[in-house]
């Protein structure tokens, strides 16, 4: 730890620093006050459904506007320390001795104010956090769009508020420094999806599917909260970077252990890790299309984000080497045994399915598998400053490939069906390559992205995982690490975890593909009868832009990816040693 | 931007198709003829600018004349593509500044990472140009011979033949290995809706099984090609390169080091390596126990189908063990690929040769046979010597053209009877003359007589295989293997010729299908089809040396790697031998008086 921060601040210092945070949450205040009249006036007279649809996108892209202001005004914190250090580093090349006088204690002030940030704020300006939010409202957009027709007029107000604070909490997540704010966000995202899963359906399997994910999901923040407890009172701090510094400079303990592993179960039910997915099928196949794509897109975020914040994989940080936390073992293993079997039993499971949502929630199982292979390589990514793309990267990377190719696919399957004709089962799409060409192509697109096909964002996210797995070795390269033949053990095991990846991802064409080779191979059963809707269109046309688009260039993700999970360099040689 | 005309042209032969295609798709299934002529068109277009490539790149190697000789004594070996779009790449060191031209690279990044990237690094050189001229050349047949053939879907059905046939230019021409794969890869999808689509009554089996199997090998390559990437990204102090004759040539330096813990590690790397890049080469190829894929999608691929997967995408496999799995593993392609590629290889040989004797269904037979031929090929590959690459190559083009005729020939019999069964047709040579003189041509092709292509290809693989038994003072069990199936190849071919179209006329019944006209002999549009194969055939079988001009120097890079892994292998052993303890020396001593 930096000497200079022992130095306990001053209550006005804290008081000064806190005092910017509401500035930061701008979007989210916007979101929650739109939420908020929508709910009011909801009660006071019927809002319709045109009227709460247009409300919510203007939200949407007011958020979206303040979120660009926000990241105009406020340098995130790592642009902060990057602009410290190349002043540091031009330092030497002043002239005058006063001149470079005042430069250090500038520099140092900046420094201090810096770690103040990161030490006391509880909502950071970081590019974890920015992006994080772009995820969210762009999502958001798209969840908007394709729920316009699904929800009833005198409902739609609700329903529309519910997504705008959901959209919020899932900002919040990655913008948080703090363990309770973390919280406080993840509840902002699972309470309005109750009501949502309420609100849609009222049929029997529709209750039985919210009643489940209801208690499930009550007993993962549960779960969650008694990790989050364990980890404040091994460490006695809620601050994120106070708390991994104190994680980082005690050895690994089984109150860490325990503490570790409640954390990762409760956020496994919000990324429906194997064994915690069990609830994903039955919710999906019973809540409405919407709330299902709902649901296979923001936990996940969410569970991802604060995985990769909360362990410390990507850190805004520049005080240890990050991912090296709980050191290698703990984070490698756990992370390797959940994505072994989470990718292979949602693929295999996958493979026996009809229902097209069910179906669906297999394949979010075996892709939350994926990304976890991501979370099992991302300590070796810190090993070396290293310019090349590791785990971290790869997750997020993964994260909006995932977001724009699932939600994509249920983009389509909400356009085509009706209340008369809902499309339920593979079946139903059928020959849809001849009756409807240009959705069949898109579905097709968003299918052989989640098959991994090249020139999809599918395939660039899994070369990068595959490469992020099989990076570690090569990043220990040349680093005196104190471990380094432990080191090539996980590198084996990370390599078998490759393998495994990839047969996982043959399975998971062969289901699939069932799904192209009915929509082109075979004629169509029992015409389908959409009702052309720009909305639905719009939804599609937006994650087709993506998932294409992410494919042919992927760099300008990768290298913003890459910004958000590599670190700023140390400042003084003595931070740097291990 | 660097692009001269040669650069353009290159370009253009992988866009045009790719672009025809759309526009082809976008044209409507109502329109048909406007489909088909504008096929035609984008073939033959295609045809011409693959003409000018190689015409140029034939005069560009005339005068550079390089010898095996000269190629051996160059250094480390490796590829050189010509014509490559874009400006040279940029090297670049530990803290991403630009230090000078990277030679082995362009300047059309896709994705950069690190102090490397991912790069649209297409070119031409003596391996791949024979190939590229291949795919130009069975598009234009694949295109006519499903004019009359395909009724449904027109559009779509034109549209992923002409994107195929970018896929397969794609997997030719790249020298990045990222690319590469995003070829290998996409060159299922066009053929999956061909085969699943517009196959015959099994083919949505057919087609899943293909695209499912030869997509589990091809993942697995992709780990492989990571690792070799990850390996010299490690070993040169974090140059991270995708470029496949730079990857060689890390390889290849690393490997001349005489450093023990070097050595050692490239080993295992190499192993591995080639077992991941095998994976999904030797599916494509196929070899034999992962053969099981290719009857039942050949058979149930129309017939534009069947040429562009027997007549380009089993080279594909073949390609890709010529092109990486040799360069980046020598000593494992020597050590551990020559015994198992060579047997895998000659047991597919007898094995396929016997399978086709007993189809009693002509597609089918020529299926096998392709499996067949393809160990051949492979047998030669391994022989790991001029000769033996020479002759693999040449049988990779031959082997094209004249399963690419024999599937055309096929398509046309059914297209009039509508069955495929050798029981129901006989002396077919008197009803159909013209037919049955095409057929009786390429088969001879087929079974390699003299003065026919196949002769070419089959006689160079064969003198490789005996001369690399020869010089290791080994029984040449491949050789005889070898021969053996030119001698079966001629034997099931022979039978078939004998049962179809000689003998006593015995026409299929026709009833059932409400058959219209009478049938006629082959069409204008049926010749035009196949006098291109029919011609090629010839003129390679008469007059192959200036195809073996162009290809000498880079198959010289390959005999150059193999030499030296087999310089590498003998110090190895010379190694053991001095170091086995002198106990065991002393034993034998005791044992001899």
């Amino acid at each position: 730890m930096n000497p200079d921060i022992v130095k306990l601040p001053s209550v006005s210092e804290v008081a000064a620093s806190q005092a910017g945070v509401f500035a930061l949450v701008v979007p989210e205040i916007v979101l929650i006050a739109a939420a908020c009249v929508l709910f009011i006036l909801a009660t006071v007279r019927g809002v319709g459904r045109e009227r709460a649809g247009i409300a919510a996108l203007l939200a949407l892209f007011g958020a979206g506007v303040a979120l660009w202001i926000t990241a105009a005004k406020f340098p995130s914190i790592e642009a902060r320390q990057e602009n410290i250090q190349e002043r540091t580093a031009t330092l030497k090349t002043l002239a005058s001795s006063d001149g470079k006088a005042i430069e250090k204690k500038a520099l140092d002030e900046g420094q201090r104010s810096v770690e103040l940030s990161l030490y006391t704020n509880s909502i950071l300006q970081s590019r974890i956090g920015l992006l994080t939010r772009l995820i969210a409202i762009v999502g958001g957009i798209v969840l908007v769009l394709f729920s316009w027709h699904q929800v009833s007029h005198y409902r739609a107000a609700e329903y529309h508020a519910c997504l705008l604070v959901i959209v919020a909490g899932l900002g919040l997540t990655g913008a948080s420094n703090d363990l309770i704010t973390l919280f406080v966000a993840l509840e902002l995202i699972s309470i309005p999806t109750y009501v949502i899963l309420y609100l849609q359906r009222t049929d029997r399997q529709a209750q039985e599917a919210a009643a489940k994910y209801f208690l499930l999901s009550v007993f993962s923040s549960g779960l969650l909260l008694f990790g989050f407890s364990y980890m404040y009172g091994v460490t006695g701090s809620t601050n994120l970077p106070a708390m991994l510094d104190g994680l980082h400079s005690r050895p690994t303990q089984v109150l860490t252990l325990v503490a570790v592993v409640m954390v990762v179960a409760g956020l496994g039910f919000k990324i429906t890790a194997v064994p915690f997915h069990f609830y994903a099928p039955d919710v999906y196949q019973g809540a409405a299309p919407a709330a299902a794509a709902l649901l296979a897109f923001v936990p996940k975020v969410a569970g991802f984000v604060v995985l990769l914040r909360v362990f410390g994989f990507i850190w805004p940080q520049y005080e240890f080497w990050p991912g090296l936390v709980l050191g290698l073992r703990v984070p490698t293993v756990l992370f390797w045994i959940l994505a072994t079997i989470t990718m292979t039993v949602g693929n295999v499971l996958a493979l026996l399915q009809d229902n097209l949502r069910r179906l669906l929630a297999y394949s979010s199982v075996s892709h939350a598998g994926y990304m976890l292979i991501g979370l099992a390589a991302a300590p070796g990514l810190s090993l070396a400053s290293s310019p090349m793309a590791g785990g971290s990267e790869a997750v997020l990377f993964y994260l909006v490939a995932y977001a724009a190719m699932t939600l994509g696919a249920f983009a389509v399957i909400i356009y085509l069906g009706t209340q008369e004709r809902p499309v339920e089962t593979v079946d139903d799409l059928a020959g849809l390559g001849q009756s409807h060409p240009g959705i069949a192509l898109m579905m097709m697109l968003f299918l052989f992205s989640l098959l991994g096909m090249p020139l999809t964002a599918g395939f660039a996210g899994k070369l990068l995982i595959f490469m992020g797995a099989m990076a570690l070795p090569a990043e220990a390269g040349g680093q005196a690490l104190p471990d380094v033949d432990k080191l090539r053990e996980y590198a084996l095991m990370l390599r078998w975890l490759a393998l495994i990846g990839a047969i996982n991802a043959a399975i998971g064409g062969w289901y699939y593909l069932r799904i192209i080779g009915a929509m082109y191979l075979r004629s169509p059963l029992k015409a389908l009868t959409p009702t052309r809707t720009w909305q639905g269109l719009a939804a599609m046309w937006i994650c087709a832009a993506v998932t294409l688009g992410l494919g042919i260039y992927p760099w300008p993700l990768v290298k913003a990816a890459h910004k958000t999970a590599a670190f700023p360099e140390k400042l003084s040689d003595q931070a740097k040693a291990p | 931007m660097g692009l001269d005309q040669p650069r353009l042209e290159l370009l253009a032969l992988l866009l045009v198709p790719l672009v025809g295609g759309i526009a082809v798709a976008l044209l409507g299934p109502k329109r048909g003829d406007a489909v088909r002529w504008t096929s035609a068109v984008v073939a033959f277009l295609t045809l011409f600018l693959a003409i000018m490539v190689t015409g140029r790149f034939m005069r560009l190697h005339v005068s550079l004349a390089e010898d095996i000789a000269a190629v051996r004594a160059k250094g480390v070996p490796t590829f050189r593509p010509e014509f490559v779009p874009g400006s040279p790449g940029v090297k670049r060191d530990e803290n991403l500044k630009p230090v000078g031209e990277d030679p082995y690279g362009t300047s059309w990044n896709l994705l950069p990472l690190g102090r490397g990237a991912v790069q649209f690094y297409i070119g031409v050189d003596g391996l791949n140009v024979w190939l590229i001229m291949l795919t130009a050349a069975l598009t234009v047949p694949a295109v006519l011979v499903s004019w009359t053939y395909i009724h449904e879907r027109v559009n779509e059905f034109y549209a992923w033949l002409l994107i195929l046939q970018t896929a397969m230019m794609g997997i030719f021409m790249s020298f990045d290995i990222i690319l590469f794969y995003v070829f290998f890869e996409l060159s299922l999808v066009p053929l999956f809706f061909l085969i699943g689509i517009w196959g015959g009554s099994e083919r949505r089996h057919a087609a899943g099984k293909f695209f499912i199997y030869t997509l589990t090998g091809s993942l697995i390559t992709l780990l492989g090609v990571l690792g070799v990437v990850l390996a010299c990204y490690t070993k040169t102090n974090g140059e991270l390169t995708f470029s496949i004759p730079r990857l060689v040539e890390i390889v290849h330096t690393r490997l001349a080091l005489p450093d023990r813990a070097e050595q050692a590690y490239w080993a295992g790397v190499q192993t591995w390596v080639f077992l991941a890049l095998m994976a999904g080469f030797a599916i494509k190829v196929p070899l034999v126990p992962f053969h099981t894929w290719l009857p039942l999608a050949h058979v149930e691929a129309p017939t534009a189908g069947s040429v562009d997967l027997a007549g380009v995408l089993l080279k594909v496999g073949a390609y890709g063990f010529l092109r990486l799995c040799i360069p980046l593993a020598p000593d494992v392609s020597l050590s551990l690929g020559l015994p198992l590629v060579s047997s895998l290889a000659a047991v597919g040989l007898v094995y396929g040769a016997y399978c086709a004797y007993s189809q009693d269904d002509i597609k089918r037979l020529v299926a096998y046979s392709s499996v067949s031929h393809l160990g051949l090929c492979m047998l030669g590959m391994f022989a790991l010597n001029v000769a033996g690459v020479m002759g693999s190559l040449m049988q990779m083009i031959n082997h094209g053209l004249s399963t690419a005729g024999l599937f055309l020939i096929v398509g046309m019999l059914y297209e009039r009877y509508h069955t495929r069964k050798i029981a129901d047709y006989g002396g077919m040579a008197a009803r159909l003359p013209i037919l049955s003189a095409c057929m009786v041509f390429v088969c001879m092709s087929s079974v390699g007589l003299p003065g026919l292509n196949g002769f070419i290809g089959e006689a160079l693989s064969l003198m490789g295989v005996f001369e690399q038994q020869y010089t290791r003072g080994q029984f040449p069990i491949y050789g005889v293997v070898g021969a053996t199936g030119m001698f079966l190849g001629a034997w099931y071919l022979m039978t078939m010729l004998q049962r179809v179209f000689f003998g006593p006329v015995k026409e299929p019944s026709l009833a059932g299908h409400g058959h219209q006209a009478p049938i006629t002999d082959l069409t204008f549009r049926e010749v035009l089809t196949l006098a291109p194969v029919l011609i090629l055939c010839l003129v390679i079988g008469v007059y192959p040396q200036p195809m073996l001009d162009t290809a000498r120097p880079d198959v010289g890079v390959i005999d150059s790697i193999a030499t030296r892994a087999r310089e590498r292998d003998r110090v190895a052993t010379a190694e053991r031998e001095a170091a086995r303890p002198a106990v065991a020396e002393n034993d034998r001593q005791g044992v001899a008086p």
